[in-house]
């Protein structure tokens, strides 16, 4: 039952190794970072949304960016170069333990690095804005958008051929995602050409779902789209792995 | 314990004995037959070379063996388990030492052991791991991180990483790879007693003295073909135990290969060339049946 832990445990060793490495957290929490300060405590000051300040809508949707993107990444490169180049993906694959158990480590380690990076964004927003506080529906959209892009990053991981692949894959699905689905603005303002595409990607509904005080029925509509992406990814990643052949 | 026995008594009916068995073994990589047709056997207990020049497919096929590949065609199974249909029961079985020096460089050599152990829930892991540290000679480098090990040390670990889960059978894919020839000899002591363990060992190499010192039984392999099989010995008295060498001007490489020593003699006298009489290794066989060299 518990195969996912070795899994796990080494890739705890190995991110405990690199966050004592200076730069490591900082590279990681510069793009959030330099966001917060340009739109937020720049562009930010001359905005009102609702009534409310612009900081208030902007933090969770920070948190969402962030945990999207360190959730995927680190995945998505790990599983990539350790399999092509330090081979040592085949370790994993090589011990008698479920295909399953290696997702889940995997996922799990990827969710561990999202949610650490999501911390130290909600940090800053409860010394930025005093109101800032966690709803229910704001903690279940951080913990599935983890999960759900820590999958995508386990499936792009196994299936790209080369460490160029995983970056196009970030540029052209993971950056653009981060902008147009209401990380900086409602999703209500975006042109609406654009709608149908945005309304198709995940980061959408866990946008939706981060800045609801209550699970009304949209919160829940939005809950149910996010297990629905999870448990695809998910599945999608055990076919690649129970299917792998060097 | 039921199984096991249902197990034996299986095997001893349908009269297997050898602990892993190959059968017109096929790989194609897009349109090149990496593998083209190879069947063997290996008895328990045995070391097993695969000899051939890089790019002969011995990669492939220990691949293959270990689960990480799929055939095209044939079949092959470990301890009466078909590779392909039993793979976790075969994971159970087999301790592999890959070409890569494929250890985690950011964490320690006993983190990298720790971990391993425990993916194949070994049990006593710490009494293991020290053991085991010690027989390779790196108990004292527990602590350094792999990426601070030199190529010999990281070969070594790899090898002590294999058999922390104490498996029937051993994968040694180029074990010597790289190494300088004090520490390829202590390795080949380490892998004779692996053998006194009783178990089996399957190992490739390019190096012929690797080969004629640690196997029982010799497979040759040439451009994805098993061209020649039998223990070394037997290659040799069939190729002819003694050779006659000669290298003509432009460096070319011509080899004769007689039955007995003079035989050789009465060819040399005849030709009033620098030649060289010998005996026969297995580089000269392979030279005799494919016209290139190993190295």
């Amino acid at each position: 039952m518990m195969d996912w832990y070795p899994v796990f445990l080494r890739e705890l060793l190995i991110f405990r190794r690199r966050l004592l490495k200076f730069g490591y957290l900082l590279s990681a929490m510069m793009l959030p970072i330099i966001y917060f300060i340009v739109f937020g405590l720049g562009l930010g000051r001359m905005v009102q949304m609702e009534g409310k300040s612009y900081l208030s809508f902007l933090i969770p949707g920070l948190v969402a960016m962030t945990s999207m993107t360190n959730s995927y990444t680190w995945i998505a490169n790990s599983i990539n170069l350790n399999r092509l180049y330090f081979k040592t993906f085949q370790v994993l694959y090589l011990a008698p333990i479920s295909y399953s158990a290696i997702i889940i480590g995997e996922v799990l380690a990827g969710m561990l690095k999202g949610l650490l990076a999501a911390s130290l964004i909600i940090v800053v927003g409860f010394l930025s804005y005093p109101n800032f506080g966690l709803s229910l529906p704001f903690l279940l959209a951080l913990f599935l958008n983890c999960f759900l892009f820590a999958s995508l990053g386990f499936c792009v991981g196994m299936s790209a051929k080369g460490h160029e692949e995983t970056a196009t894959y970030f540029n052209f699905f993971i950056l653009p995602m981060g902008f147009f689905c209401g990380t900086f603005f409602p999703i209500e303002r975006i042109p609406d050409f654009l709608k149908p595409v945005v309304f198709v990607l995940p980061l959408t509904y866990t946008n939706i779902l981060i800045r609801k005080e209550t699970f009304d029925t949209l919160a829940l509509g939005c809950v149910l789209v996010l297990v629905f992406y999870s448990v695809i990814l998910f599945g999608l990643g055990f076919r690649v792995i129970k299917n792998y052949s060097e | 314990m039921k199984k096991n026995s249902f197990y034996v008594s299986y095997l001893s009916i349908k009269g297997i004995s050898s602990m892993i068995k190959v059968e017109g073994l096929v790989k194609y990589y897009g349109k090149v037959k990496a593998v083209d047709g190879v069947s063997f056997e290996i008895k328990s207990g045995e070391i097993f070379g695969l000899l051939g020049p890089n790019g002969a497919g011995k990669t492939t096929i220990v691949k293959i063996l270990t689960t990480l590949t799929k055939p095209d065609a044939g079949r092959c199974f470990i301890n009466g388990f078909n590779v392909i249909e039993k793979a976790y029961e075969i994971k159970k079985l087999i301790g592999v030492v890959p070409q890569e020096n494929n250890l985690d460089r950011d964490l320690t050599v006993y983190e990298n052991l720790f971990v391993y152990g425990k993916l194949h829930k070994t049990s006593q892991l710490k009494e293991k791991i020290k053991n085991l540290l010690e027989t390779v000679g790196l108990w004292e480098r527990k602590d350094a991180l792999v990426s601070k090990l030199s190529g010999g040390m990281q070969r070594r670990l790899l090898l002590a990483r294999a058999l922390l889960s104490d498996p029937k059978v051993l994968f040694l894919d180029e074990p010597s790879i790289g190494l300088d020839p004090q520490i390829r000899r202590h390795l080949w002591e380490i892998i004779k007693r692996i053998k006194n363990q009783g178990k089996t060992v399957f190992l490739t190499t390019h190096y012929i003295e690797e080969a004629e010192a640690l196997c029982d039984k010799v497979g040759i392999l040439s451009k994805g073909r098993l061209i020649a099989l039998g223990t070394p010995s037997e290659l040799k008295q069939s190729a002819g135990l003694f050779t006659v060498e000669y290298i003509d001007k432009e460096g070319r490489l011509k080899l004769w290969t007689f039955k007995t020593k003079d035989e050789a003699y009465e060819f040399a006298k005849k030709n009033e060339l620098p030649l060289i009489i010998r005996e026969t290794n297995l580089e000269d066989i392979f030279i005799k049946l494919t016209g290139e060299r190993i190295e």
